[in-house]
């Protein structure tokens, strides 16, 4: 009888084909590929799990967007300030061309991509239903944006507590540009992530998206500059404030955080209105998101 | 055994077309082709099995699910090869693999086992790794095919698999579609519109028509042998010679270009005997003798109207249980409609 470890006669071992071997472990119920699916998203909006070319853009807006954090941290450390030189919140709005670029340009690799690659046949193929779809690639660009806007936040907290500022004080405002960060980041998302899934090209849907953030935001600066002029009524600017994500986001530091800004709203009303309508452009366009996916399906 | 897909009464009305009309159908396991013209209902049909549109009317179980009420379970369980271009190009086999296994619920660690087997089986070696935006057709469609299968899928459905490849990597495709039936134990639906293909590939065969089933049977039932024998000789004259001595001997001959049909149940005698000696005493060279089979596209013949007086002899195919009875008639317009698609099947691979 031959030696059962000598796999061949001569000793030499080998590889067997076992050939097709079924699967019988557990399958995941969808919330856990929902799940899978919006990490999966959220890597992909950095690059990662892409080609190389594809991660440059995002981590270069990113480190831009993060430079002046770090800078001012830095001179914060060394020369001893006693207060941050600028707001939690105000950040992101001195920022806002990045963060406009950012979410313009990673957008469409979630949204437009399946379409125009015709990927998005074999999602719907899959169990997933096509309005899960729609909210784990929302999901996904939600917690990118989330990521681009905390950060800073995150950095200038650090830096506050390292130089010894009142932890109380500083925790409340950072808490306060973080409940208005999520407002921000809902709206952008929403229309980025709508007009990303209208568009199978993605350099229309990038183009797009920053035209209607930029000209919506020029408008109603302008409107508010002209309305803050003498002889000119702040109700107006206030009211045109309703007309762009980052001039809500502004009006609503202006309001919470005491940060000087045009045309703040000056009444409860009015703060609640723009928070209404921060909420309900994000509600509106996840609703048009889930509708565009489940005509897709069924086309 | 339960069939993998039952069809009733199937009804999908898109308003302007009638996509497919009140279907009848059950589908086994093993390889099925499905045949049909460009609009004969095909893709309507694997998208309602799929659960991704609602049928108009009747009802689809797929793998005893019903496609209306449990689509998730029906999708969990199907493997689906798209016809058109399905793979971003920015990411590798092996990680998009891996990621359509897991949104079909396998674990990670189980995804990614999976992939590298079914990439070994699909013939992806070391380009699994680099960017699927400069594969080849064939191996975007290997890759396509890998995706299908990550799951382990009891049924896929693999829609127009070969298409644009070139033949080498056909006959692979073709391949691999045979043993996905026939070793991997997986029920396979593929649809094509090169008959050569499905005859060679599939066990059963489903044609439709117009949204309706023209036909169903196994394969082989298809290509039932004619009870005629093809001859080729060569020398001066040979065709000539050989079917007026054969003729003469009191068999019927039919000359069919290249070849001679002869009928090979003539009363008591070998024909095969019979075409030898018979070559052998016009000395001429006997090339080729053997059995007439028929192949799926005479059966479109068949069906076309005025197609019957055809030099095939009428072979017992109209009573090879046909599982549904054939289309009831259609208006003489519509008849002519037809046969004119008929045609254009008939015109791919046939001799």
């Amino acid at each position: 009888m031959s030696d059962p470890t000598a796999a061949t006669p001569e000793g030499r071992s080998v590889i067997h084909d076992l050939g097709y071997r079924p699967y019988t472990g557990t399958r995941m119920p969808p919330a856990t590929i929902a799940r899978a699916l919006a990490v999966t998203g959220f890597r992909n909006a950095f690059g990662l799990g892409r080609s190389g070319r594809s991660k440059i853009l995002p981590f270069v807006l990113l480190a831009l967007n993060l430079l002046p954090a770090v800078v001012i941290g830095g001179i914060a450390a060394f020369v001893g300030l006693k207060e941050l030189p600028i707001g939690y919140a105000e950040y992101a709005s001195t920022t806002q061309v990045l963060l406009g670029i950012f979410v313009a340009s990673q957008a469409p690799v979630l949204f437009s991509r399946d379409l125009r690659h015709g990927t998005i046949s074999l999602y719907l193929a899959r169990p997933l239903r096509s309005s899960a779809y729609a909210v784990a690639r929302w999901t996904s660009l939600l917690a990118a944006t989330l990521v681009f806007l905390v950060l800073p936040i995150v950095i200038l907290y650090a830096v506050s507590l390292l130089i010894e500022l009142d932890v109380s004080d500083q925790t409340r405002e950072a808490a306060k540009a973080l409940g208005l960060a999520v407002l921000l980041a809902l709206s952008l998302t929403g229309i980025a992530g709508l007009i990303a899934s209208w568009s199978t090209r993605r350099g229309f849907a990038v183009v797009a998206t920053i035209a209607l953030l930029v000209i919506a935001n020029g408008v109603v600066t302008v409107i508010q500059g002209i309305s803050t002029e003498p002889g000119g009524n702040t109700r107006v600017g206030e009211i045109a404030g309703l007309f762009s994500p980052y001039s809500l986001y502004r009006g609503l530091i202006g309001a919470w955080t005491g940060a000087d800004t045009p045309t703040p709203p000056s009444s409860t009303g009015m703060e609640l209105a723009y928070v209404a309508v921060l909420v309900g452009i994000s509600v509106a366009c996840l609703a048009a998101l889930v509708a565009r996916y489940r005509r897709e399906a069924t086309s | 055994m339960a069939p993998v897909v039952r069809v009733e009464h199937l009804t999908k009305d898109y308003g302007a077309v009638l996509a497919l009309d009140a279907l009848t159908l059950d589908v086994g396991e093993g390889t099925t082709g499905l045949v049909g013209a460009n609009g004969a209902g095909k893709s309507t049909l694997l998208k309602i099995l799929l659960g991704l549109i609602p049928a108009t009317g009747g009802r689809a179980e797929v793998l005893g699910h019903d496609v209306a009420t449990e689509g998730a379970a029906v999708r969990a369980a199907v493997g689906y090869l798209p016809e058109h271009d399905c793979l971003p190009p920015d990411v590798s086999a092996s990680d998009f693999v891996v990621h359509m296994a897991m949104m079909s619920g396998l674990p990670r660690v189980a995804a990614r086992e999976r992939a590298a087997e079914v990439l070994r089986h699909v013939g992806l070696a070391e380009e699994r790794y680099r960017p699927m935006g400069g594969y080849s057709t064939g191996m975007k469609q290997k890759a396509k095919l890998a995706q299908a299968l990550a799951h382990d899928p009891r049924l896929v459905l693999l829609d127009e698999p070969t298409n644009g490849l070139d033949p080498a990597a056909r006959e692979e495709m073709l391949g691999l579609v045979r043993r996905i039936g026939h070793d991997f134990g997986i029920a396979v639906i593929v649809t094509s519109h090169l008959l050569g293909e499905l005859e060679r590939v599939s066990d059963n065969v489903v044609v439709l028509d117009g949204g309706r089933l023209l036909r169903a049977s196994r394969t082989d039932e298809f290509l039932d042998a004619t009870g005629a024998l093809l001859v080729e000789v060569l020398g001066d004259e040979a065709h000539a010679r050989m079917a007026a001595a054969l003729t003469g001997a009191g068999v019927a001959v039919t000359d069919r270009g290249s070849v001679l049909s002869v009928g090979a149940t003539a009363q008591g005698l070998d024909v095969r005997d019979l075409v030898r000696d018979t070559a052998s005493d016009l000395g001429l060279g006997l090339v080729r003798l053997q059995t007439d089979h028929r192949r799926i596209e005479d059966v479109f013949a068949d069906d076309a109207p005025g197609a019957s007086a055809d030099s095939v002899p009428a072979a017992p195919v109209a009573s090879a249980a046909p599982v549904v009875p054939a289309a009831p008639a259609a208006p003489v317009a519509d008849t002519d409609r037809r046969a004119g698609r008929h045609r254009r099947i008939e015109g791919v691979p046939g001799e």
